[in-house]
C-alpha cells in the first residue's frame, strides 16, 4: 500500500509540534461533535496507547478531569477508547492530550489517519519484544541445563561462573528491553501513588533480576551463589506471550467494532475540473464531489453512482449478508465495500451526515458503557492488588529465617501468580465479543448492559405497524365482474397505479408484478401504459389504457363510490376498478404481515417468553394479525400512554419486559421498558433510544439476540468464577513456596488468556436466517 | 574443555547475530499479513 504522504495526503504537516494542529476548530471537528446536553461544549473521541488494565483507565480518567475545562470523561479499559466533553473556552485538545502524554499514555484523535500506522508500530513494538524474550529464554534455557544435570563437582567453578555470566548478558535485554512496557507503568504508579496490575509484576522481575545478578558476580552474598535467570526469562516470555495473545484477540474481539469504526479510507481519487483525477485526504471531500472508487475499497461518502456498475458489500451497515448489485443511478452508503467494478461516485452526504457516522457514533459509546458488574469489579481491584503487595511482603518475612534467597523467590511468585487481569478482563471481553457479533449481523447495541438485562427477561411486547408487519400492504383478494379474469383486472389497474405513489397503489403494483414474474408475462405487464392519467384527490385515479386491437379503456382506480362497485363485506381495505360500462372488480388489500414473524413468535414462546401485542391500531386489524402470527394476547387502539401504563402494570408484577418497536413513534414505550429493540431501517439512528437497532429490518435477529445475550451471561459468570477460583488456588500456593516463578508467570498468562479465550467464544457469528423467505433479494 | 571458553561467548554472540535478523523481518513486515501471501495466488489479478 502507498503510503499516504506520497499521494498528497494533505493532514497535519510533520514539523510543527502536530498536538497544536489539533487546535483548529476545523482539525478538531474530525474527531469532536457538539454536545447536546451543555452548549458550548465539545465531545471528543480519541484512542489511547499504552493502556493495559481497568486501572489505567481509572487514572486516565483522573488526569483527564484535573485539566480546566474539561467537564467529563469517560473511558473503556477494554476498547482503549475514550470521549472528552471540553469547553473551548477554557481548554484546547492539545491541552488535555499533553496532560495524558505526562501521564505516560499517548491519546490520538479516533478518527485519525495516523491512528492505524500508529497501532501497526505497537504490534510490530510487542512481536519484537516477544522475540528478544523466546531468543534470550531459550538461550539462557541452555546455559541452566548443565547446572540441573550435573552432580556436584562435575563442571569446574570457571566453567560454572562463565555459564552465569553468559546467562546474566542475555538477562540483560529481556530485562531492560522486553520488560519496559511493565517496568515503565509500574513507575508511573508509583511516581502516581497508584496502583495498577502491573506493579506486583514490575516488582517481581526486579527483585529476581537483582537477586540472580548479586548470585552471579557476588556469590559469597546475602543470597548465595544461586541465580534465577532461566525463571526470568521464561516467566517474562509468558506474560508478554500473554499480553501478545490478548492484543490480538482482543483486536479480533473488538474486530467487528474496530472494522466498523474504521472502515472509511484515508484518501480518495477526486475528479477534477479538467477530467484529471487527484488523491486527497477524505476530511477535503465535499458534497458534489466526483470520485473513482476501485473494487475492494470502501466508499468515502453515501452517493449515487454515475458510471459503472458493481456489487457491494453493505454487510456491517445493513445486516444484509448478500452481496448486491448496484448499477447507475442507485444509491452507496459510506463504508460499504465495492466489490467488482470501478464507480465514479458522486457523493451527496460526507463526515457526520452519512448514515455510517451514525453507527460509529452509536457504537462508540456503546462500547464505552461500562457493564454494571464490570464496575464492581473495577472497585474490587485496587484493594485486591494492596492485599497481594502484602501477603507478598508477608511470606518473605515469614521464610527469611530458613533461607533468604527462597524467602525472595516465594515473594516473587506471589506478586506474580496474581490475576486482577483475569477479573477486569471477564466482563467487558465477553460484552464486547459480542457487541462485535450481533454488529456483524446487523444489530446495534446501544448499551453494554443492556445484554445483561436482554437475558433476563421473560416478556416481549410487540408493536404491530412496521414491526410485525411491513408498512407496505398486500393484495389478499380479487373481487371481479362475471367474466373477467382477476390476473387481467389486477394488470389494468397495475396500469394506473403506477403513476401514483399511495401506499395502495404501490401495493397494487408490486402484486401485479409479483403474479406476472410468476407467470413470466413481466414485458406484456410492462407494455400495459396507461395515459392521460389525472387523480382525483380523496376519491382515485383516471386514466386512460391502450389495448391492442381495441379502441382503449377509460379506466378509473380507487373507492367504492368512485367506481360505482356493489359492497363487499369484510374488514379489509378495499380498492375498485371501473371502466365506461361500469365496476370491474374489487381488491382487498390487507396488511403484510412479516414473513418470518410467525416463525420468529413461534421460537420466543419456545424460549419460554410470554408474548403480547400492544398497538394503536383498531381491534379489527390487530386481532387478524395477532392470529396470524400467534400472539395470543392482543390489545388495540392503544394510545402511547396506554402502552406505557400496560408495561408499567407488567413491570410492577414482576414482569422483565423487552419491547419491540418501529423506534418512530413509541419512544416512551421504549425507554420504558427493560429492554428495547427498534427496527432501524427507516429510523434516523440519533434519535432512535432503542438499546438494540435491528438494522436488517427483520425481525430474525431478535431470537439470536436474545440467545446470545443468555450465553453472554452464562460466559462472564463462568470467567469471574474461574478467575477467583485461580487466585484461591493460587495465591496460598505460591505462600507455601510450592510455585516456582516461572510456574507462577505461566499461571498469571494462562489465566487471562483463557478468560479472553472464552469471552471469543461469543465473537462467533450469530446463525443467519432463513434466506429464502426474504422477498426482494437479489437473485 | 577449554574450548567453552570460545564457544559460550560465541552462543552468546549467535543470539545477538538471530535478534538482529528478527528484527529485520519484523519491521519489514514480514509477519503482519500471513493468509494474504497465501492467498495471492488465487486472486485474479
Amino acid at each position: 500500500m502507498p503510503n499516504a504522504s506520497a499521494l498528497g495526503w494533505t493532514g497535519p504537516a510533520q514539523d510543527a509540534d502536530p498536538l497544536n494542529l489539533l487546535d483548529e476548530p476545523e482539525e478538531w471537528a474530525a474527531f469532536s461533535m457538539r454536545e447536546k446536553d451543555a452548549p458550548g461544549c465539545w465531545r471528543s473521541s480519541v484512542v489511547f496507547e499504552g493502556m493495559h488494565c481497568a486501572a489505567c483507565a481509572i487514572t486516565l480518567e483522573d488526569a483527564l478531569r484535573s485539566v480546566p475545562g474539561v467537564s467529563s470523561v469517560q473511558i473503556s479499559g477494554a476498547s482503549h477508547r475514550g470521549q472528552i466533553v471540553w469547553s473551548p473556552e477554557q481548554t484546547r485538545p492539545s491541552q488535555w492530550m499533553r496532560s495524558v502524554e505526562r501521564h505516560g499514555y499517548k491519546a490520538l484523535p479516533a478518527n485519525d489517519a495516523h491512528a492505524h500506522q500508529r497501532r501497526r508500530d505497537e504490534a510490530r513494538r510487542m512481536v519484537w519484544r516477544l522475540s528478544v524474550a523466546a531468543m534470550c529464554m531459550m538461550q539462557v534455557m541452555m546455559y541452566a541445563t548443565p547446572a540441573y544435570l550435573s552432580g556436584p563437582g562435575d563442571i569446574s567453578a570457571e566453567a560454572m561462573h562463565l555459564l552465569r555470566w553468559a546467562s546474566w548478558v542475555l538477562s540483560l535485554p529481556v530485562m531492560f528491553f522486553s520488560c519496559t512496557p511493565f517496568l515503565g507503568n509500574a513507575w508511573r504508579d508509583l511516581r502516581e501513588r497508584q496502583i495498577s496490575m502491573d506493579l506486583p509484576v514490575a516488582l517481581g522481575m526486579v527483585v529476581t533480576f537483582v537477586v540472580s545478578t548479586l548470585g552471579t558476580f557476588e556469590p559469597e552474598g546475602p543470597f548465595g551463589a544461586e541465580v534465577y535467570f532461566d525463571s526470568l526469562t521464561m516467566f517474562v516470555f509468558f506474560l508478554l506471550t500473554g499480553r501478545w495473545l490478548e492484543l490480538r484477540l482482543r483486536d479480533r474481539t473488538a474486530g467487528a467494532l474496530e472494522a466498523v469504526l474504521n472502515r472509511l479510507p484515508d484518501s480518495v481519487r477526486k475528479r477534477q475540473p479538467d477530467g484529471s483525477w487527484e488523491r486527497l485526504s477524505i476530511r477535503r471531500l465535499a458534497v458534489g464531489d466526483v470520485i473513482e472508487v476501485l473494487p475492494g475499497e470502501a466508499f468515502a461518502g453515501d452517493g449515487t453512482i454515475v458510471s459503472g456498475q458493481t456489487q457491494v458489500d453493505e454487510a456491517l451497515l445493513t445486516g444484509e449478508s448478500l452481496p448486491l448489485k448496484r448499477q447507475v443511478g442507485d444509491r452507496v452508503i459510506a463504508g460499504s465495500h465495492n466489490l467488482s467494478g470501478t464507480l465514479q461516485v458522486r457523493i451527496e452526504q460526507v463526515g457526520a451526515a452519512t448514515r455510517y457516522a451514525q453507527i460509529v457514533a452509536l457504537m462508540e459509546s456503546a462500547s464505552l458503557s461500562k457493564p454494571a458488574m464490570a464496575l464492581l469489579v473495577d472497585r474490587w481491584a485496587k484493594p485486591f492488588l494492596m492485599a497481594v503487595l502484602l501477603a507478598s511482603l508477608a511470606s518473605a518475612i515469614y521464610w527469611w529465617p530458613t533461607d533468604p534467597a527462597h524467602a525472595v523467590m516465594v515473594a516473587v511468585a506471589v506478586l506474580i501468580v496474581t490475576c486482577p487481569c483475569a477479573l477486569s478482563l471477564a466482563t467487558p471481553a465477553a460484552m464486547l465479543a459480542t457487541a462485535g457479533a450481533l454488529a456483524r449481523s446487523g444489530v446495534l447495541v446501544r448499551r453494554l448492559s443492556a445484554l445483561q438485562n436482554l437475558a433476563s427477561i421473560d416478556m416481549v411486547i410487540f408493536d404491530k405497524t412496521g414491526t410485525l408487519t411491513r408498512d407496505a400492504l398486500d393484495v389478499v383478494r380479487i373481487h371481479t365482474r362475471q367474466g373477467l379474469d382477476p390476473e387481467q383486472a389486477l394488470a389494468w389497474a397495475s396500469a394506473l397505479a403506477r403513476h401514483s405513489l399511495h401506499p395502495v397503489s404501490r401495493a397494487l403494483w408490486s402484486e401485479a408484478r409479483r403474479r406476472a414474474e410468476r407467470s413470466s408475462s413481466l414485458p406484456e405487464l410492462e407494455r400495459l401504459t396507461a395515459g392521460e392519467i389525472s387523480e382525483q384527490a380523496g376519491q382515485g385515479v383516471l386514466g386512460r389504457l391502450e389495448v391492442t386491437g381495441s379502441t382503449g379503456l377509460n379506466l378509473r382506480l380507487g373507492s367504492a363510490r368512485f367506481c360505482d362497485a356493489p359492497g363487499f363485506s369484510g374488514h379489509h381495505l378495499q380498492v375498485s376498478l371501473a371502466d365506461d360500462a361500469g365496476w370491474l372488480a374489487t381488491f382487498e388489500l390487507a396488511e403484510d404481515v412479516r414473513p418470518e414473524a410467525a416463525r420468529v413468535v413461534a421460537r420466543l414462546k419456545a424460549l419460554g417468553l410470554t408474548l403480547k401485542m400492544l398497538s394503536g391500531d383498531g381491534p379489527h386489524a390487530v386481532a387478524q394479525v395477532a392470529r396470524q402470527v400467534g400472539i395470543d394476547d392482543a390489545q388495540g387502539a392503544c394510545s402511547p400512554q396506554d402502552k406505557l401504563k400496560k408495561l408499567q402494570a407488567w413491570q410492577a408484577l414482576g414482569h422483565k419486559v423487552a419491547m419491540v418497536g418501529d423506534g418512530l413513534n413509541d419512544g416512551p414505550v421504549l425507554a420504558g421498558a427493560d429492554v428495547s429493540f427498534a427496527l432501524g431501517q427507516s429510523v434516523p439512528l440519533a434519535q432512535s433510544k432503542a438499546d438494540f437497532v435491528l438494522m436488517a429490518g427483520h425481525l430474525d435477529a431478535l431470537v439470536s439476540t436474545v440467545l446470545r445475550s443468555r450465553q453472554t451471561l452464562r460466559i462472564v459468570k463462568q470467567n469471574l468464577v474461574w478467575a477467583a477460583v485461580y487466585n484461591a488456588a493460587c495465591v496460598p500456593l505460591a505462600l507455601m513456596g510450592y510455585l516456582p516463578a516461572w510456574a507462577a508467570g505461566l499461571g498469571m498468562a494462562l489465566s487471562s488468556l483463557l478468560v479472553v479465550l472464552n469471552a471469543l467464544r461469543l465473537a462467533s457469528p450469530l446463525p443467519t436466517p432463513d434466506h429464502d423467505l426474504q422477498p426482494g433479494h437479489p437473485a | 574443555m577449554d574450548i567453552l571458553y570460545l564457544l559460550i561467548p560465541l552462543s552468546v554472540a549467535l543470539v545477538f547475530f538471530i535478534l538482529a535478523g528478527l528484527w529485520w523481518a519484523i519491521h519489514r513486515g514480514q509477519f503482519e499479513d500471513i493468509e494474504a501471501e497465501g492467498e495471492r495466488i488465487l486472486r485474479n489479478d
